[in-house]
């Protein structure tokens, strides 16, 4: 994607990204966005790109933990930070609780908006596990969807609230 | 002999179905939710170059000089084309009606902004963009027509100058008693509309990658297509090779809705990797290309509609006078937009006289495509309005004085005035469900008490027919001649019972690979995890369309249940020489060969199918060693259109009704949606759950073209909403959660009793919510008649209705 051309070659800038867990050292070139640095040179194409301009959320991903845009972040930005998209979540044969939700409550049509959906679901669930409508909606209201109308995408966010609340409880009762 | 398809349930070989139905989790789904999709964008060809394109600034010019030595000269890149060399090389893009195309270049003149001057490939978009800076373009500004009534004007400027006018098709089409339904009526109202510009917006936007072998000259095209025997058939006339040479893979795509074009791009990708020596060139259009230059605008229309009304309520005569503005060229199949109302034109009403006086007219803005709905929705809004026109004159309640007018639901399968037959339906119960549901008469004593205190309360309540499984001659008058719309699907049968569908589309968002393998599944007795679909490219499917008319989950029912009634064929004959019996007593239930009346004489579908592909020795002679089969489904009863458009064209009609309440702040002008009530009849629920998907994104886009949804041109011609933050979608915020019933009336006509269901709520939700706004405004005074109705637009009329301050 970013490789260089001879004549044309601009200055490289080398730059150590976490993603999904795994270390990764490149050389781009710094105008490269993070979008096209995850989906192009690592292969990681669940991030997908709706507007380039960061309105319709589709890029979302996690940095450090917390929701960006990939369309509006260049790599470099990336630099020393750990990185988390949709392939770094769920298991093989095992979706994410909230992958699970959306399956479960048919929060998706084409499917193309999912993985920015999902995304920014999981940043709201990791700081608020019980949220009330009013604050799903909100946290929602910079993702768009074409298909579906949204309703179903409530339903499953409070599908996977509910869940990974009883995991944890699960889990706490276990422990104990 | 054609296969019986079974037209309900208790048809299917199952003592009871397990998944036709019932709302069964989607196949597509775990797959789509991990990312894991190959969206075309996620496809890298080795040797892959990246396509970027130099699209027009202006609206109408003449190319002077064009110089491309700078890109050229750029390491990297390996192609650079301009207009003159589709000229040289292609035939012009085909339109409806025929013989207005330019070519997917602009050749010596532009037409509209964004439209394709030259194109780049190279190793990167990154470079691919850095040499369109280097492309040198000298226009010649010519004076630019972007009002349609303008245009129509003689000594207008000439879009297409050879053509010597930019009228594309003026007709008046009369069907009944027009003239005596008005001359008769005790009233007649009339009111103009403008619906505004507004289009599909998938999430994702189109894309390509081509690749062009130079040695046997055959072109491969891997993209978003949305119906790829067609696209093969259109860059195959374009590209002038025969369509056989051509072969086109649809790749899963995010979302459609009509709107994801792909000829121009496609052939752009064709050309620059012909020039460079057959390496692939990926093209992806951004959004801002798609806002601009895409497939992406919808019906730009003008309208005046005359209403002829009994002093009792009874609609006698409907008069519809079109002005569609085509944009720059008819390329994008604009024209059938206008030709679809044909099929509903009445909507539920028993109205015995119609008239439609349509215009087509190009002006220097994008060509305009489809989008879901493809017509009916901005005909049914008007239409709409004029019901409410004239209860509110006659003092009639909108639900009741629709009532008074529905087509009763003994008088089916019914023929309206333009020609379409209605399969089925019983519009006065879904309006009794929306009442009760929504306790309208309490709603009514609610909105009361609301205007007594200066509020600005509506409530919108309206019924729709949704035309389903389209059928060409639908489109008759802008110059379609086919009837008949083939759907083809391959069903085999492994040795391991199996079972894989092959059909020529890919997903899109609507689910039908899951319901091909509920029907499957049911059919053949198995889980729907032993059932696979497969999409085939345009050469390998068998005859096929694709999504589009709401239209696929009948058509690709009827495919799969006429495949494996096929398949069965072969398993009974071949069961029945095992078991020594005659086909005729031997047949398919619950997954098992049964010999009739023989208790325990039963072989499984696994079986007779190993059988006959690992033992040949044991078949019945004249049998072929293939537990599968092909069948291409077309929708029953079509016939051809006469000089007036009318023909059997779309199989089923759906009903909806919808009651929808808001609230204008009188302020700021806002629309709040605060309830909406939906009764939907669309026949048998295959899925139910996918049909209540496809009913709730239509509602948000019926609120998006309603309220928010507008491609703004200036003056100039110059495209003023250029990115999401000027054409505005709905968010989450914006879309309301409709309480929802549902009718079931099935189609006599189609397999399992199914209706189209597809475009779904866009066809009600944006002529309720106008209906709701209208109701809002009445004690005013004014009247909205302008999408969307926008704050500014509202604050504007509300205004007007308070003089002095």
């Amino acid at each position: 994607m970013t490789n260089p051309v001879a004549g044309t070659r601009p200055a490289l800038h080398a730059i150590r990204v976490t993603v999904n867990g795994v270390v990764h050292e490149a050389s781009v070139d710094p105008r490269t966005t993070l979008a096209d640095f995850v989906r192009g040179d690592l292969g990681l194409g669940g991030t997908h790109v709706g507007c380039e301009h960061g309105v319709c959320g589709a890029c979302t991903i996690l940095v450090e933990g917390e929701t960006a845009r990939a369309c509006l972040m260049l790599a470099v930005q990336a630099d020393g930070r750990s990185i988390t998209t949709i392939e770094g979540i769920g298991a093989e044969g095992a979706l994410h609780p909230i992958q699970q939700a959306f399956v479960d409550e048919r929060g998706l049509q084409c499917g193309f908006c999912t993985p920015g959906f999902v995304m920014t679901v999981h940043e709201l669930l990791a700081t608020r596990p019980d949220p009330s409508d009013e604050e799903i909606l909100d946290h929602l209201g910079g993702n768009l969807c074409r298909c579906t109308g949204y309703e179903s995408i409530l339903r499953s966010v409070r599908l996977a609230a509910r869940r990974l609340r009883e995991a944890k409880a699960a889990g706490a009762e276990e422990k104990a | 002999m054609p296969p019986e398809i079974p037209k309900t349930l208790a048809g299917l070989p199952t003592s009871a179905p397990r998944f036709v139905g019932k709302p069964t989790a989607r196949i597509e789904d775990p797959a789509l939710v991990s990312g894991r999709v190959e969206f075309i964008d996620n496809l890298a060809l080795p040797g892959m170059l990246h396509c970027a394109i130099l699209r027009s600034p202006v609206a109408h010019a003449r190319i002077t000089r064009i110089d491309v030595r700078g890109a050229e000269a750029m390491p990297g890149v390996f192609a650079v084309l301009t207009g003159e060399d589709a000229r040289r090389t292609t035939a012009p893009l085909a339109t409806i009606p025929e013989g207005w195309g330019v070519h997917c270049l602009a050749a010596g003149k532009v037409r509209f902004v964004g439209e394709p001057v030259a194109a780049v490939a190279a190793t990167t978009r990154y470079l691919a963009e850095d040499a369109l800076e280097r492309i040198e373009v000298e226009y010649e500004p010519l004076d630019p027509i972007v009002d349609a009534v303008e245009a129509m004007k003689p000594g207008a400027p000439l879009i297409l100058e050879e053509k010597g006018t930019n009228v594309v098709l003026q007709k008046k089409f009369v069907w009944g008693d027009v003239a005596g339904a008005f001359r008769s009526a005790d009233r007649v109202f009339t009111e103009r509309f403008r619906w505004n510009r507004l289009g599909a917006n998938p999430m994702e936007t189109f894309g390509v990658v081509a690749q062009w072998d130079p040695v046997d000259g055959t072109l491969t095209c891997r993209g978003s297509y949305q119906t790829q025997g067609y696209m093969a058939l259109a860059v195959a006339t374009v590209l002038q090779v025969s369509a056989h040479r051509v072969r086109v893979v649809s790749h899963p795509h995010g979302g459609s809705f009509g709107g994801k074009g792909g000829t121009r791009g496609t052939c752009i990708a064709a050309l620059l990797s012909r020039k460079a020596g057959g390496r692939p060139v990926k093209w992806i259009e951004d959004r801002m290309e798609y806002l601009v230059g895409g497939a992406g605008q919808a019906w730009d229309r003008h309208y005046e509609a005359s209403l002829a009304v009994k002093a009792d309520g009874t609609l006698t005569g409907l008069r519809v006078r079109l002005i569609d503005d085509l944009g720059g060229t008819p390329e994008g199949a604009g024209a059938i937009s206008a030709a679809k109302p044909l099929t509903s034109f009445t909507g539920c009403y028993t109205i015995g006289a119609a008239e439609y006086d349509l215009t087509l007219v190009l002006t220097n803005k994008l060509p305009t495509g489809p989008y879901r709905g493809m017509g009916p929705p901005p005909h049914n809004w008007v239409v709409e309005q004029m019901v409410d026109i004239a209860a509110r004159d006659l003092g009639i309640d909108p639900g009741e004085i629709r009532r008074r007018n529905f087509i009763p639901k003994d008088a089916f399968p019914y023929e309206i005035v333009t020609g379409n037959e209605y399969d089925s339906g019983d519009y006065a119960a879904a309006l009794d469900r929306v009442i009760e549901m929504s306790e309208y008469r309490r709603l009514r004593e609610e909105q009361e008490r609301a205007r007594a205190q200066g509020r600005l309360v509506g409530l919108g309540l309206v019924s729709t027919i949704e035309p389903g499984v389209f059928d060409w001659n639908a489109y008759a008058i802008v110059g379609v001649p086919m009837t008949g719309v083939p759907e083809g699907a391959t069903v085999s049968i492994d040795l391991f019972g199996k079972i894989v569908a092959k059909v020529g589309f890919s997903l899109e968002g609507q689910g039908q690979y899951t319901v091909a393998a509920q029907v499957l599944a049911d059919y053949f007795g198995v889980e729907m995890s032993d059932v696979r679909i497969v999409a085939q490219d345009s050469l390998a499917a068998p005859p096929h369309f694709g999504p589009g008319g709401s239209r696929l989950g009948v058509a690709l029912t009827g495919a799969i249940l006429g495949a494996a009634e096929r398949v069965k064929a072969k398993l009974v004959r071949v069961a029945a020489h095992l078991m020594q019996a005659d086909p005729s007593a031997v047949e398919l239930m619950d997954g098992k060969l049964r010999l009739r009346g023989v208790a325990g004489a039963e072989m499984p579908v696994a079986q007779v199918a190993a059988v006959m592909l690992t033992r040949s020795d044991l078949l019945p002679p004249d049998v072929e060693p293939s537990p599968e089969a092909t069948y291409v489904w077309t929708a029953p009863g079509r016939t051809p259109a006469d000089e007036n458009g009318r023909a059997k064209s779309y199989l089923t009609a759906a009903n909806a009704c919808h009651l929808v309440r808001v609230e204008i702040d009188p302020d700021t002008a806002q629309v709040r949606i605060d309830g909406y009530w939906i009764a939907d009849d669309c026949g048998v629920r295959l899925n139910p759950a996918n049909v209540e998907g496809m009913i709730r994104g239509g509602v948000a886009q019926g609120v998006g073209a309603a309220l928010l949804e507008e491609y703004v041109y200036d003056a100039e011609g110059q495209a003023l909403t250029s990115t999401f933050m000027d054409y505005l979608l709905p968010s989450i915020h914006d879309v309301p959660q409709a309480q929802m019933a549902t009718l079931v009336t099935p189609s006599p006509f189609t397999p399992l009793g199914a209706k189209g269901v597809g475009e779904g709520a866009i066809h009600t939700t944006p002529a309720a919510i106008l209906c709701a706004i209208n109701d809002a405004l009445a004690p005013l005074g004014v009247r909205a008649t302008e999408s969307p109705a926008s704050p500014q637009r509202l604050w504007t009329l509300l205004q007007n209705a308070k003089p002095g301050r």
